[in-house]
């Protein structure tokens, strides 16, 4: 019901304007010329406000109580926008802009709005002295062309062969991962990001994060969480008496219903005695129980002689007598298992999936070090452990309480998107705000003198606002951010590549500092957001028809 | 009419009902004082001489009791702050089942103090910082002051287990706890497993009965059913047991199925091939010397006149999970389908009968030697909620052995070991230059509330015996720990009062976890309530989930 109308070459007469769309709508309302701009701009700069607190690794927590009371906190910025549900049409687009960047490139949302929200200010001050907004629109697009040439030139590659250097995939996940959780645990869990990313990494083929299976138990503390080489499902036998622990497990992973299933025709036994009966019940059941006796004979026959295991994991169901006859020949029966962890199974233990159990030979089966059984409460989780050289792995959160481990499991997902993301662009830029100054250092002294006209300013404005990423980051850590922004300047003056230290505000080289950004993420950063700035000032009228913009007071 | 002056910020931009809190004041502060408010109420609930509260419920049921971690669950905090306070105690509770008013009340305590430094001008995040200085040099001391030889234990030496017991089921029924603990003892020790880790909560069951006292309350080697037997046999000594999960009656196709009669005759042989078949059943069943049957889903009429026939005692256990139980404590093995079943699977009780106490007819499944794997505590008690709060001090006592089971270390109780805390810590925060210092001796405050709330509670002089508590510690005795009944302090290995290790070590991570989770926080955005019955969605869903 909301429209953002991109008209700009519109008749300027005021009340004219706004009689036409009363006359089509006598509800309508509508926002004109400067009320228009600035509306949009409020709105960038008030989105900005509250997402700014969240950035950096000195960033604070927001606190989100859903419709039903239940919490959760979170740093991170696609999460609150997507739990905060925004209502104004403008912080709307922006929101948009920064979830298309999550789904690009996993991080850099915080950074996108605040950068947006940035633009829009430095626009505001230019259009206040009489600045037409094409021409702030012009200037935007010649600077982020400039900006990207630049990326690529200021860009550290990184030679990404068989053999990836584990140094600085580290650094990266770690950068991410220290924005979202606190120092201690995300160092922690920069291994076990690093680990499971490079144990599903497959050369020459591209690399599918859901081969990492995220588990969470509900469980000890935050720092009990660890990296499974294996496999963890989230439940477990469905019969008392099979066993809860097995070495040495040969693991059978299959899509085969081993459950009695009703015809699809209406079908109806007559019988006149109790015997005819009692040989209709095995009947029912016997294309069942050949096949769970096919599945014994495998067992049989890989388990003869040895005192090894055997585990079957089944998309489909399993019911209670075929359970039951597998429970007495010692066999481990799982059914219902996600699909995706039927993938994970077979990159994980080895083996293939099987469709069905006519031609089962002991190739198709998986092979597992230890399967146990884990019960929480009333949650049971089954573990498939010390599996031989896996291609699939689980990181199993633990938490005291569940916002622990849903703050937790965002930052996982971040951390194993920046790591993928570095294997794929092959390259680095240098974080802590350095790559900022250096862009803008960059416009101002070479980009600027080049572009003809009013443009310039344009070019300015956009100079400008790169710098909110370095002030933000030093404002949350309490620093004085016109000494930040002065110091690391002057450095860059002199031809030195610093970013800022949170620590004490002094300049420092991030490549010491190990603090670096992805590739990917800036690119689409410096992509976006002057595309939206640009469409947001381009706004001279706002019709609403039907409710009230504002709330009614 | 005009829109011009649009609303600025972020409350411009949220949905209406949305709320947004920033900032110190609107935020921080706020959330602490909702903190507070709720470590009062869990206070007066501390220790020994705590005091009951009496909850009312949503459901109009009636709570009396001074275990905090009922208390927190029946209010329904709303707030969200408090909330992660409660989500710390829940914590606790899951992990040891002890301990949670502990969690609360320190974690308020805690939470107290940062909104005093925060007057002070401090900022959260230096209070954080000096917090979690503090909770690693915390556990650092409290590992120092683990009682020497106590890493070892004997679990199934009665005086050892209830020695460690105690204080946990003294905090809950002051004078009761020699009986309880010897009851709890008990239990625990006859179903603990050959390698006690796996000691399993679930084993240990409690049978509340209405009427007669504490004294009249028992342990029983097996299980109490607080059901009659469908046949007319009552009694049974020394029977074989076999357990069928399906139900005893007559077999039937998952396919519907029909019966086809043409004439009078076939009508009258279908009756009796049906009733030959049940017979043969039940007699195979007789034969393998089974003379109990355990049903788990209906029993048929006819059925139950062939068990009859032959003297074979019929009991019906609906609950899935009881007749998982009921086949540990027998040692049966369930079978799915009326067959016969091997002698293997079979299970044995010594005896098993129908009784009636207080007006409730049970039946008590006896299991006296050895191989038994479950143990159930008969409560008597005068009123309902009498015997729940017994089965709330049973319970944490079971749990307190469970967690002795796998950390059997223990420290000083009555407030010795707080003390200790407290005054290491301040030494510590001594040491230490920066605005930690503060944050540091704030915590070390802190644990003076546990000294000060037991002294309250016990009507004593709190400032004395804080006092006495410090010179006592200054001098180097680290034991030294409140006498409740005397009113005076002593070394609490006269006393005999220790707290498990594990317990108090989890409490105080968890609090200070929840108080630094609050402390970070400096923006709340809340949704509009949604209406509809929350409450009982959440009741049913769980109650289905217990159905498996």
């Amino acid at each position: 019901r909301r429209k953002a109308l991109n008209l700009f070459f519109v008749d300027s007469d005021l009340s004219s304007s706004k009689m036409s769309v009363r006359v089509l709508n006598p509800n309508a309302e509508v926002l004109n010329k400067t009320a228009a701009l600035h509306m949009t701009i409020n709105a960038a700069k008030g989105l900005q406000d509250v997402l700014k607190s969240n950035l950096g690794p000195k960033g604070t927590i927001k606190m989100l109580v859903g419709g039903s009371g239940d919490i959760k906190l979170t740093k991170d910025g696609n999460t609150l926008l997507k739990e905060m549900q925004i209502q104004n049409p403008t912080a709307i687009m922006i929101a948009r802009t920064a979830v298309a960047q999550d789904d690009i490139s996993g991080d850099g949302t915080t950074s996108t709005v605040i950068f947006i929200g940035e633009l829009m200010k430095q626009s505001e001050r230019c259009i206040d002295e009489g600045m037409h907004p094409r021409v702030l629109v012009d200037g935007f697009e010649i600077a982020k062309r400039a900006t990207l040439q630049f990326l690529d030139t200021f860009k550290t590659p990184v030679v990404m062969g068989d053999e990836p250097d584990k140094e600085i995939l580290k650094m990266v996940a770690r950068t991410t991962l220290r924005t979202k959780l606190y120092e201690g645990l995300a160092d922690q869990l920069t291994d076990i990001v690093v680990n499971s990313v490079l144990c599903i990494r497959k050369p020459e083929e591209p690399i599918d994060l859901f081969m990492v299976e995220i588990m969470h138990m509900r469980h000890k503390f935050d720092v009990d969480t660890r990296l499974v080489e294996g496999l963890v499902l989230d439940h477990g036998s469905r019969h008392p008496d099979m066993k809860r622990r097995a070495e040495n497990c040969h693991i059978l992973t299959c899509n085969v219903s081993l459950e009695y299933e009703k015809s699809e025709i209406n079908a109806g036994f007559f019988y006149s005695n109790a015997e005819q009966r009692e040989a209709m019940v095995t009947a029912e059941r016997r294309s069942v129980d050949e096949r769970v006796k096919k599945i014994i004979e495998l067992k049989n026959k890989v388990c003869a002689g040895n005192d090894n295991s055997f585990v079957i994991i089944n998309q489909k169901g399993i019911d209670p007598p075929s359970l039951d006859l597998l429970a007495r020949e010692g066999i481990i029966a799982l059914r219902r298992a996600k699909r995706r962890n039927m993938e994970r199974l077979v990159l994980a233990c080895g083996g293939e999936a099987v469709n069905s159990v006519d031609d089962l030979t002991p190739d198709s089966l998986g092979w597992a070090g230890l399967v146990y059984e884990h019960v929480l409460g009333e949650e049971k989780y089954t573990f498939v452990e010390q599996v031989k050289n896996p291609h699939s792995c689980t990181i199993l959160i633990k938490g005291p309480n569940d916002h622990t481990i849903a703050q937790i499991k965002d930052a996982v997902r971040d951390g194993l998107r920046s790591v993928k993301n570095t294997l794929e662009d092959e390259c680095v830029v240098l974080g802590a705000g350095a790559f900022e100054v250096a862009a803008r250092q960059h416009l101002i002294n070479e980009v600027k003198k080049t572009v003809k006209g009013r443009a310039q300013l344009g070019v300015e404005a956009f100079a400008n606002a790169l710098l909110v990423v370095p002030k933000t980051l030093a404002e949350n850590a309490g620093l004085d951010t016109q000494d930040v922004i002065i110091s690391l300047t002057s450095e860059h003056d002199k031809g030195n590549v610093v970013g800022v230290s949170l620590v004490d505000g002094e300049p420092i080289d991030p490549q010491l500092a190990g603090i670096f950004d992805n590739y990917s993420v800036k690119r689409q950063l410096i992509n976006s957001g002057p595309v939206i700035a640009s469409q947001l000032l381009l706004v001279d009228e706002v019709i609403r028809a039907g409710r009230n913009m504002r709330k009614p007071t | 009419m005009t829109m011009s002056m649009q609303p600025y910020g972020i409350q411009s931009m949220l949905k209406e009902g949305y709320r947004h809190l920033s900032g110190l004041d609107e935020a921080v502060i706020k959330n602490i004082e909702a903190c507070k408010e709720l470590s009062t109420i869990t206070r007066t609930s501390l220790g020994p001489n705590g005091m009951n509260k009496m909850v009312i419920n949503h459901l109009d049921k009636l709570f009396v009791t001074n275990d905090a971690a009922t208390i927190v669950n029946e209010l329904e905090i709303q707030h969200p702050a408090a909330k992660i306070l409660v989500l710390a105690a829940k914590a606790q509770q899951e992990e040891i089942g002890d301990g949670a008013n502990l969690t609360i009340s320190f974690a308020g305590e805690l939470l107290q103090n940062a909104e005093e430094l925060i007057r002070m001008g401090l900022h959260p995040s230096e209070i954080i910082c000096g917090y979690n200085k503090a909770i690693i040099k915390v556990v650092e001391v409290l590992e120092q002051l683990v009682e020497s030889g106590s890493e070892t234990m004997d679990v199934r030496s009665k005086d050892e287990v209830v020695s460690r017991m105690r204080a946990a089921v003294a905090s809950k029924q002051f004078g009761q706890e020699e009986i309880i603990c010897s009851l709890v003892a008990d239990a625990c020790i006859q179903v603990c497993p050959k390698n006690p880790t796996n000691f399993n909560v679930d084993n240990v069951r409690v049978a509340k009965l209405l009427g007669g006292g504490l004294h009249n309350s028992c342990i029983v080697r097996g299980m109490v059913l607080k059901s009659d037997a469908v046949g007319s046999i009552k009694r049974m000594e020394k029977a074989k047991v076999a357990v069928f999960a399906g139900g005893v009656d007559t077999t039937a196709t998952e396919t519907k199925g029909t019966v086809l009669i043409h004439s009078a005759e076939q009508l009258e042989n279908y009756a009796k091939t049906e009733e030959a078949k049940v017979e043969e059943l039940i007699k195979a069943v007789a034969e393998s010397g089974a003379k109990v049957i355990v049903s788990g889903g209906s029993v048929g009429e006819m059925a139950l006149h062939f068990c009859e026939r032959y003297k074979i005692m019929v009991l019906k256990i609906s609950s899935k999970f009881e007749l998982r139980r009921f086949c540990r404590a027998a040692g049966a093995v369930a079978h799915l389908k009326l067959s016969r079943p091997s002698p293997d699977d079979l299970g044995y009780v010594d005896s098993i009968s129908v009784e009636e106490i207080g007006g409730v007819t049970v039946t008590i499944a006896r299991n006296e030697q050895g191989g038994n794997s479950i143990s159930t505590v008969v409560l008597r008690g005068s009123t309902d909620s009498i015997l729940d709060d017994l089965e709330r001090a049973v319970d944490d006592g079971v749990n307190t052995y469970k967690a002795m089971c796998r950390d059997s270390r223990i420290v000083p109780g009555a407030a010795a070991t707080e003390i200790e805390l407290a005054q290491r810590l301040k030494e510590y925060a001594n040491a230490e230059t920066g605005l930690d210092k503060y944050a540091i001796s704030k915590y070390a405050e802190s644990f003076e509330f546990v000294p000060k709330t037991l002294a309250d509670n016990a009507g004593l002089n709190a400032m004395e015996i804080i006092a006495s508590l410090y010179t006592g510690h200054g001098s180097g005795n680290t034991k030294l720990g409140i006498d409740l009944e005397e009113g005076a302090c002593k070394d609490v290995s006269e006393t005999k009062v220790w707290d498990l290790f594990a317990t108090k070590l989890f409490a105080l991570k968890y609090a200070s976890d929840a108080a630094c989770t609050v402390l970070r926080v400096d923006q709340i955005i809340m949704a509009k309530q949604a209406g509809g019955p929350r409450r009982d969605a959440a009741a049913a869903a769980g109650a289905g989930a217990e159905e498996d």
